[in-house]
């Protein structure tokens, strides 16, 4: 910002210093003396350039010291004297400088004036003054030089022309004061130069208000260069810059001036000396002096090199472009791009949008995605219906509610791809033996939030099908029921077939078993119908004698008829044992099933010399079991146990059996008191075909422990600790069941 | 000789089973006992005189075990056998052990008739045959024993020729002591001497 900054003026002050240049070789050192205070910008951008240059043309260690006159504010004779002890002071002896470096004129003339007293004959070199400055200085010791600055005029000119190409016509301005009057010399002859190219208008001591009127006046195709001036046609006094802001504010002409002081007047620009350029020339001709060249032998450029500075903001009204500029142009007060006055805020928004524009990408992947997963999806579901359809899987959803609540809705509503169903509707196609079974299920699964697992039957057209639903309450709707059920006929249709083969084994066991009962079925048959016969023959005989007893026919008829029942009661007997039935699962009372089978067993244990001891639990629950298969193994068990006892003395066959109710199964346990079983046939006496009996099939335990795992139950063997064996058949109660 | 009245030992364990068996052969004439068990039979009679129809499948003591309780007991009471049920194995032992008869339930009056008048009867021959034996073991004592001598020869089925060679003594001395015998036995013809030493032998 050189907004506001006055024509510079620097002083330098030489000091005169008796150690000179061999002294300096040693140990150098400049002072650098500036006029002003040292935080105007045009010294701090003097000094910064200064000691870059110096520094990067000396390799070696140089010392530098830096003074501020601060004229503005103190000059005066007794601040001078104060300085001139003070610097005495400071740099006397080892610190005398090699150099002084003056900066503008007031520090030149303290510096001239005082040098010999301070610091002998120290070379001084002069920075920032303008040729009109030097000259004014002359003649200036030898060893006092320094670069002028120039205010290039024919430059300005020259690079405005450039600029503005379309210009027909040049106005330059000359005021009335004598001052004013010797720069008309130095423009005429730049207005000869340009006469054959463009037309050149002198606009010599106007007033202030003719100016105006006449800068208002220019178009676009003129062009005004001014160097300002101290007074006007009317004797008005002001000084250059009040007068090329006077002039910028008029003109509708780009104006442009030689001093760097007119820029912020509304001056497009000019070619002017940089303040860089003026610290860089001061350091070149230090190094010099530092490098022992007399400074008469130093060689001096005429003038400080001046460059293009221009006024951006006014370049820009009159449509400037920055390629135009010539590649040195400085260019002043151009407001920072959006880039260089938003950068970080450009950087930060950029950034987000950046992330933004990945979170989008993102979300747009993601949608991607999620459209991939939703074609996966419904891929999945076309699957998942084609393998239902394969397994003959269908979903459904039952409404369980009462049907008279609701009594206007159709049976079938629409949720989605499944209808929802009327429990109702659905039980009325169920085969009607399954119905009470399936509602229960139902009704409990809703009723206790469970799952519901049950297999049934569905009668459509005639034809059974079998179906296996698996189901839980609607979370949403507490009455329906969600499931699927699955086709299970093929598998029914061979469960029933392993059944049937496996109620071909029982059979068959059951028909080994009738051979071994035969002479005990022969026996109890035989018994009634020999005392039948019997009394009949009697009766007969009795019947063909005159005298006929009565009474003893009366008792005869009655011992007939009783016999009678016995006998048809053991044929009853032996019909259930050859019944061929469904299984059944009714409740039994499992000692009076016990005391039957001894019953129906009771020539055959005679025969075999076997004592029966009953220790039936009086208080036994029921169990749910099929009367023949569970009499079919009670007895398989005791024809086993007399089996076993053959090999001992008749008086010691005793056959045990024993019932208890055990938590929530009863066991019966029948125990022999024969050999007892090797300990490694404990568990093979339960295979099929596995059979330590000559002659047996083997089939007899293994059918009973498959009854007893039909019911739920078991049958284990176990040695006993007194001898012999004992078997253990456990069934879970009825209400276990 | 006084022999006791023939009895009817009827042993069953089932009760109306042995009442209608008792029935049936009180109507033919005869007199009946009945017992329920084989124990009970074995305590209870003292007649050793009749014929024994007894049951086999029995709690306790079975029919076989008590036919031979009997027979250690040298109780020669025929025994006619009825079973409920009947294999070959258990009629075989039955009938070994000198059963008269071994017949299965239901059993019509006739043929239990048949089998207890044939086991009376058979009773009354064996009676009959231990007595003639008995005479002809006495009568055999009384022979000399040169004569006894000659009769086992007989019995062997020996020529006179040969026993005269063995004995060393001529066929005519031979001849002699044989006709005594016969005489002294009371035996008219060869068979008729077989069938007393048979007689005898069968103790």
């Amino acid at each position: 910002m050189l907004r506001g900054i006055v024509r510079l003026s620097v002083f330098v002050v030489a000091m005169g210093v008796a150690a000179s240049i061999a002294h300096a070789a040693e140990s150098r050192s400049v002072l650098f003396v500036f006029s002003d205070n040292r935080l105007l910008p045009t010294n701090i951008e003097i000094d910064n350039a200064f000691r870059e240059a110096l520094l990067a043309e000396r390799h070696e260690a140089v010392e530098i010291y830096t003074e501020f006159l601060d004229r503005a504010r103190y000059g005066s004779a007794a601040y001078d004297d104060a300085l001139l002890n003070l610097f005495r002071q400071k740099y006397s002896g080892d610190r005398t400088p090699t150099a002084i470096v003056a900066g503008g004129m007031y520090a030149v003339r303290f510096l001239l004036a005082n040098r010999p007293a301070m610091f002998g004959d120290v070379p001084i070199v002069f920075a920032g003054m303008s040729v009109e400055e030097v000259r004014t200085l002359q003649p200036l010791p030898r060893n006092v030089i320094g670069v002028p600055v120039a205010f290039d005029y024919r430059g300005t000119i020259i690079d405005a022309l450039r600029l503005h190409p379309q210009t027909r016509h040049l106005v330059l301005i000359v005021g009335a004061n004598p001052v004013d009057r010797s720069e008309l010399e130095r423009l005429k002859p730049i207005a000869d130069e340009l006469s054959d190219r463009i037309s050149v208008e002198i606009l010599d001591s106007l007033s202030i208000g003719a100016l105006q009127t006449r800068l208002r006046a220019l178009g676009p195709q003129d062009l005004v260069f001014t160097q300002g001036f101290f007074s006007d046609g009317e004797g008005r006094q002001m000084i250059p810059r009040e007068a090329a802001q006077v002039i910028a504010q008029a003109s509708r002409a780009p104006v442009y001036g030689p001093f760097t002081t007119f820029l912020g007047t509304g001056i497009v620009g000019g070619r002017m000396p940089s303040w860089r350029t003026v610290g860089v020339d001061a350091a070149h001709l230090v190094s010099q002096i530092f490098d022992g060249v007399a400074p008469t032998a130093i060689e001096v450029p005429k003038t400080t090199a001046s460059t293009l500075q221009i006024d951006w903001r006014e370049a820009r009204r009159f449509g400037i472009t920055e390629e135009q500029l010539p590649p040195d142009a400085t260019v002043l007060f151009k407001e920072p791009t959006f880039w260089e006055a938003y950068g970080r805020i450009a950087i930060i928004v950029v950034v987000v949008m950046l992330l933004q524009a990945m979170l989008i990408a993102r979300l747009l992947h993601e949608r991607r995605l999620q459209r991939q997963t939703a074609a996966a999806l419904e891929e999945s579901r076309q699957n998942l219906t084609l393998a239902a359809q394969t397994a003959r899987l269908t979903t459904w959803i039952w409404e369980t509610r009462l049907s008279g609540r609701d009594s206007g809705e159709s049976s079938a509503r629409a949720n989605g791809d499944v209808a929802v169903t009327d429990f109702d509707a659905v039980i009325q196609t169920v085969h009607p033996a399954d119905r009470e079974m399936l509602a229960r299920a139902v009704h409990q699964a809703v009723a206790l939030a469970r799952e519901l697992d049950v297999e049934y039957r569905v009668v459509k057209d005639g034809a059974v099908t079998w179906l296996a639903a698996r189901g839980r309450a609607d979370e949403g709707e507490p009455t329906r029921l969600r499931g699927v059920a699955l086709d299970i006929t093929g598998r029914k249709s061979a469960e029933l077939e392993v059944e049937q083969g496996r109620d071909a084994l029982l059979r068959m066991a059951r028909a080994s078993l009738l051979g071994q009962l035969s002479a005990s079925i022969a026996h109890q048959l035989n018994q009634p119908l020999a005392a039948i016969l019997g009394n009949a023959e009697a009766a007969r005989t009795i019947l063909s004698r005159d005298n006929l007893d009565a009474d003893e026919l009366r008792e005869i008829c009655e011992d007939i008829i009783s016999e009678d029942h016995r006998a048809s009661a053991v044929i009853r007997r032996l019909g259930a044992l050859f019944k061929r039935t469904d299984r059944l699962a009714v409740p039994l009372e499992m000692n009076e099933l016990i005391v039957e089978t001894l019953d129906l067993l009771r020539s055959d244990l005679m025969t075999r010399h076997v004592t029966i001891t009953k220790a039936l639990s009086p208080e036994l629950p029921l169990v749910l079991g099929d009367r023949v298969q569970l009499q079919q193994v009670m007895m398989n068990l005791v024809m086993n146990a007399c089996d076993a006892m053959s090999v001992v003395p008749a008086g010691e066959r005793t056959l045990r059996i024993r019932t208890d109710a055990v938590e929530r199964e009863i066991r019966v346990s029948v125990s022999d008191r024969g050999p007892g079983i090797a300990a490694e046939n404990l568990e093979r006496i339960f295979d099929p075909f596995w059979s330590t009996k000559p002659g047996g099939m083997g089939i007899g335990l293994a059918v009973c422990r498959s009854i007893a795992a039909a019911h739920g139950g078991s049958l284990t063997a176990l040695n006993n600790e007194a001898g012999g064996a004992t078997f253990r058949l456990a069934l879970p109660t009825e209400r276990a069941a | 000789v006084n022999e006791p009245v023939p009895t009817v030992f009827v042993v069953d364990d089932e009760p109306g089973v042995a009442r209608a068996i008792a029935r049936m052969l009180r109507t033919a004439g005869w007199r009946v006992e009945t017992f329920d068990s084989a124990e009970a039979f074995l305590d209870g009679h003292d007649s050793r005189d009749g014929c024994l129809v007894l049951d086999v499948n029995m709690p306790g003591l079975d029919g076989l075990q008590l036919q031979q309780r009997l027979h250690d007991i040298g109780d020669g009471l025929p025994i006619v056998f009825l079973t409920g049920h009947g294999d070959i194995p258990m009629s075989v032992k039955a009938m070994k052990a000198g059963a008269v008869d071994f017949l299965t339930k239901p059993i019509g009056a006739d043929a239990l008739i048949a089998a207890i008048k044939a086991a009376l009867g058979e009773h009354a021959a064996a009676a009959q045959r231990k007595r003639d034996g008995a005479l002809v073991r006495q009568r055999i004592t009384q022979l000399s024993e040169r004569e006894r001598q000659i009769l086992d020869a007989i019995a062997a089925g020996k020529l006179n020729k040969q026993i005269a060679y063995e004995l060393g003594v001529v066929e005519q001395t031979v001849k002699y002591h044989r006709a005594r015998l016969m005489r002294r036995l009371d035996a008219k013809s060869l068979a008729e001497l077989m069938h007393l030493v048979a007689l005898a032998r069968n103790v």
